[in-house]
């Protein structure tokens, strides 16, 4: 049976890739991926689930799911021309997705069906500095975290829930890594900018405030404080943390390996792995 | 519904290599066919990202006139408008 091995929680800013280039491998987005890299090589993953919200690029206001998985060999990605990352062919498993994807369904959350796709930053950056070879598929499950009304944080951990479910009962002997994808708090492109920057972090109390649930286990009560209005109070892209919120449902209530702030972008770097 | 036309062409400055060259070159021209309303198209040709936002247009596709720097946007003045405008609590336009 197909085993969940470990939860990984990531950013996914699209400038990432530009500034570990100029920088180089000291800076410090390059040293927090690096050391996600390590911990998900020792992790040996055959395949990665990754909860993601979609910036409006593979999917658009004309046609909007709430929930959705794509199901495919391939998907190519970024779509969005983040600047030093090429657009890669990303392998995928067509038949677990389809898999997932029914049973999401049958336990009540209606994810729609996408094929022949492509993704945006949000799932090309992290995989850009975690798997660059692309040699691991990946399984994107989108989630509506930006355009309001948002699903709720109890149905998002319950879907995770039903999906870790899903994979541990599918029947070949695969390593699964579960993914969250995004920021806590961040604004972007919005009023709520800093000043000569594309982004902003308006509520740095509350990426904290998530940080500390999340290292001390909480997730109840991160669940009840993750309100639509809360994470919208976060910046419009504030309900990425559904996507971590998903991923804490597949892998179960863990405590962290450990969680690495980065405060001037209202995210973290986050590991769980066990046993 | 008109606000659509707003979002979709903001993305298609990102998809469509050749609308983006069109909007560059000249936004007068490559907007006409669009089905905008005189309030939008002024607001558009006008950079004036905050009046557009306040009729609904989604921030972080329009961020990509700034991006491609279309309109006469680019970051810095992209920033210096958006922030001008008067949000509540949530980021929405205050009332």
């Amino acid at each position: 049976m197909a085993q969940i091995v470990a939860g990984f929680g990531v950013p996914h800013t699209p400038i990432f890739p530009f500034f570990v280039k100029r920088d180089g491998p000291d800076c410090e987005t390059a040293k927090l991926f690096a050391a996600q890299k390590q911990q998900l090589a020792a992790a040996r993953p055959d395949v990665i689930v990754m909860f993601d919200t979609d910036h409006l690029n593979t999917f658009f206001l004309d046609n909007l799911p709430i929930f959705a998985v794509g199901v495919d060999k391939t998907f190519t990605g970024p779509n969005d021309e983040p600047r030093e990352v090429p657009v890669y062919t990303i392998p995928s498993a067509r038949d677990l997705a389809a898999h997932v994807r029914a049973e999401s369904i049958a336990a009540g959350y209606d994810a729609a069906l996408t094929q022949h796709f492509s993704v945006d930053h949000s799932i090309a950056v992290p995989l850009h500095f975690l798997t660059p070879d692309m040699h691991v598929p990946v399984i994107p499950f989108f989630i509506s975290g930006h355009v309001p009304p948002l699903p709720s944080a109890a149905r998002c951990y319950a879907l995770g829930l039903a999906v870790g479910r899903a994979i541990e009962a599918w029947p070949e002997p695969l390593r699964v890594v579960i993914m969250g994808s995004g920021s806590f708090s961040l604004e972007v492109g919005g009023p709520r900018m800093a000043p000569g920057r594309s982004d902003g972090v308006p509520d740095p109390d509350w990426a904290m405030r998530v940080i500390k649930l999340l290292e001390q286990q909480q997730i109840e009560t991160l669940i009840k404080e993750a309100t639509p209005y809360q994470l919208l109070k976060a910046g419009n892209v504030g309900g990425e943390l559904l996507n971590w919120i998903a991923m804490l449902g597949a892998i179960g209530n863990r405590k962290p390996t450990y969680i690495a702030p980065q405060m001037t972008n209202g995210h973290a770097y986050g590991v769980w792995r066990w046993s | 519904m008109a606000i659509f036309t707003v979002n979709h062409l903001c993305r298609e400055i990102l998809r469509d290599h050749a609308f983006r060259a069109a909007m560059k070159a000249d936004p007068v021209k490559a907007l006409a066919p669009l089905d905008l309303t005189d309030e939008e198209r002024r607001a558009l040709l006008a950079g004036d990202v905050g009046t557009l936002f306040r009729m609904g247009a989604n921030a972080f596709l329009m961020a990509y006139m700034a991006r491609f720097e279309v309109c006469g946007l680019n970051v810095e003045t992209y920033n210096q408008r958006m922030r001008s405008v008067k949000v509540d609590e949530l980021g929405q336009p205050a009332a």
